[in-house]
């Protein structure tokens, strides 16, 4: 489709995030001060040499959470990708390869699924998980975020499911997931890659607004989205980097995986058209 | 000869008929199952509806006590009885009581629904109008500066959560400046001043348009794109047409059905963004009554607000796919990823609100 735009890899952009994932992953290598110490005479300190990103309304050294909490952040974007990817290749192989009614029956149960509002999807499974902690919020947007990368393998599943190497497999005894894993990911694993970037991104999204209205992480698990959670106090003292920091990375983040998704689209668009 | 004709073309209004019956029902199914999903899983959750009728009491009911008042709300029941109880009342046109304000939920939803249809309906119209703008401003200095700058600027702005956004948005017109309220939808007492409404409007019309805008703006650039590439351009330049006449009398006619099928599109999104904004310039509208509904269990409105949201994007994804499959017979049958994962709007439709 974009034929004048350039098909080189984002380079900067795979570079910063990479440069923030490696800095998140190792973050006790970078952590000035102990990122949930709450350190009582430092409330609310704009940015200077001892507290590089100021501190929050509860005294915690925001450079600190910055890479502690986003190693919670990313995790949570992985993780519910993962379980969400495994759910959308599941059903869209199962959907693909089933007889006609049974794809049809499956594709408007999506199409039911699609039109829930997600985040209130969201909420009700989490109040039914309890308390939220990493995990069961990872899970729950992993359950309600596979319904689009289904659609697509189902699609994929479809065209490739009559080659003959399919059948052939079948013939000899091949089972569903010996088909699925063997034949058919290997096949349609660059279609959906991109789609698994911006899942990743979504989920992200997704955590931080729930932390943020206090459905999701509580304040004491730190991600980028629950520091955000004290913003409307950050907001009455005019503390702006209590809500610009964490936000700033969570954007970069977010467009670093765009600009990687989009490359991915491309690319994966132009090998389907060569075959 | 002639009974052949008509005999055809009756054919042809049966399958035409046939077609839309088919969305209809498609329509009245997903409507019925989204109700019989948000039912179930509202009783899962855990938690306690009479805290939502009786407040703090409801701790301190005693056995009894408590018993009746289930009883008197009807939440004794097994779900199913509970939920065809519900149905059968919903038939009547009788949706309950809301269990916070002990009013019947359509009357207290009636007082909220015009803020966010009005606050959705703007920034709806509004992006439809920008989306096409900016559009053909890019295609028209296509690769240069000018479109470069606003792709990039644009993927940024997208890119930006819409809560953060709008912290933002509150934190430099609100806090620091002064020139915008940041929030209600109405400063109190003055329901009626016009003005003073739209003032109340400002900001979350901008972190919904803003947060939205891009991701449709690119589609119909990318559309616009591959309509300028089309041979008929060719032809319409060689009879000495100026670019302004071959823009706009020839190529935006050209993709207006895909434009119609990505607004429409666009609006399950819009409405789910809406909510969210709602919720962080405390606007009394839809998105701050269905978040505190189901923080509360307070089902009978969760249920009617769940259905009227679900009724606007089920409605208009159904209407992208008429548009999609008979508007623009091209696109009909195409069942390529691309297509597919256009057709799920922002995210692949991930998360929207």
């Amino acid at each position: 489709m974009d034929k004048h735009s350039s098909r080189r890899p984002p380079v900067i952009s795979i570079g910063i995030l990479a440069l923030i994932s490696l800095a998140c992953l190792f973050s006790e290598v970078i952590m000035t001060k102990d990122p949930s110490y709450l350190d009582l005479y430092n409330c609310n300190v704009a940015p200077n040499s001892e507290f590089l990103f100021g501190t929050d309304t509860l005294g915690r050294d925001i450079f600190s959470m910055i890479w502690y909490g986003g190693r919670i952040s990313l995790f949570i974007g992985l993780l519910s990708t993962l379980i969400s990817t495994v759910i959308a290749v599941v059903f869209g192989a199962l959907s693909g390869m089933a007889p006609k009614w049974l794809d049809d029956i499956l594709m408007r149960f999506t199409e039911i699924l699609l039109s829930v509002p997600s985040l209130l999807l969201i909420v009700l499974l989490q109040a039914i998980f309890g308390d939220a902690g990493t995990l069961s919020i990872a899970v729950v947007i992993g359950l309600t975020g596979w319904i689009s990368i289904a659609k697509i393998v189902r699609t994929e599943v479809r065209q490739l499911s009559g080659s003959r190497y399919i059948i052939a497999s079948r013939c000899m005894g091949g089972s569903f997931f010996h088909i699925l894993w063997r034949h058919l990911t290997p096949n349609f694993f660059p279609t959906i890659m991109f789609m698994i970037v911006m899942n990743i991104r979504s989920a992200i999204v997704a955590e931080s607004t729930l932390s943020f209205m206090g459905i999701g992480l509580p304040i004491e698990v730190i991600s980028w989205g629950s520091m955000l959670s004290l913003a409307q106090r950050a907001m009455l003292t005019g503390s702006y980097w209590i809500i610009v920091i964490p936000g700033v990375f969570l954007v970069l983040t977010i467009f670093c995986m765009t600009e990687i998704g989009n490359y991915l689209r491309k690319t994966s668009g132009r090998r389907a058209s060569n075959l | 000869m002639n009974a052949n004709k008509s005999a055809r073309k009756k054919r042809k209004y049966k399958d035409k008929a046939l077609y839309y019956l088919k969305k209809l029902a498609l329509f009245v199914i997903s409507v019925f199952v989204l109700s019989i999903i948000v039912f179930w899983l509202s009783r899962l959750t855990p938690g306690d509806p009479l805290m939502a009728y009786y407040g703090e009491r409801a701790s301190q009911m005693g056995e009894a006590e408590r018993a009746h008042a289930l009883t008197r709300l009807g939440l004794d029941q097994p779900t199913l009885t509970q939920y065809i109880y519900w149905l059968k009342n919903a038939f009547e046109g009788d949706f309950g009581i809301s269990y916070k304000y002990k009013q019947p939920v359509l009357s207290v939803i009636a007082g909220r629904l015009l803020n966010t249809a009005l606050l959705g309906g703007i920034s709806f119209v509004l992006m439809f109008i920008l989306a096409l703008l900016l559009g053909i401003f890019c295609i028209w200095h296509e690769d240069r500066l000018a479109d470069k700058i606003l792709c990039k600027v644009g993927t940024i702005i997208s890119c930006i959560p819409e809560f953060w956004l709008s912290l933002v948005l509150i934190l430099v017109f609100a806090v620091i400046l002064h020139i915008a309220p940041s929030s209600g939808a109405y400063t109190i007492g003055h329901s009626g001043d016009v003005a003073d409404r739209i003032r109340h409007l400002i900001l979350p019309l901008i972190a919904v348009i803003l947060s939205h805008l891009w991701y449709y703006t690119y589609m119909i650039r990318n559309k616009l794109a591959e309509e300028v590439r089309e041979d008929y351009v060719l032809l319409a330049k060689a009879k000495g047409l100026s670019r302004r006449d071959i823009m706009f009398k020839h190529c935006i006619r050209g993709i207006l059905p895909a434009y119609f099928s990505i607004m429409a599109i666009s609006i399950p999104h819009v409405v789910g963004g809406t909510y969210i904004v709602e919720m962080l310039f405390s606007y009394p509208g839809i998105g701050t009554l269905s978040y505190e509904a189901a923080q509360l269990h307070d089902y009978n409105m969760l249920m009617v607000l769940c259905i009227i949201t679900g009724v606007v994007v089920i409605f208009f994804n159904i209407l992208s796919q008429i548009i999609n499959e008979r508007i623009d017979p091209r696109i009909k049958a195409r069942e390529k990823t691309e297509e597919i994962y256009e057709s799920l709007g922002e995210n692949g439709g991930v998360i929207n609100g």
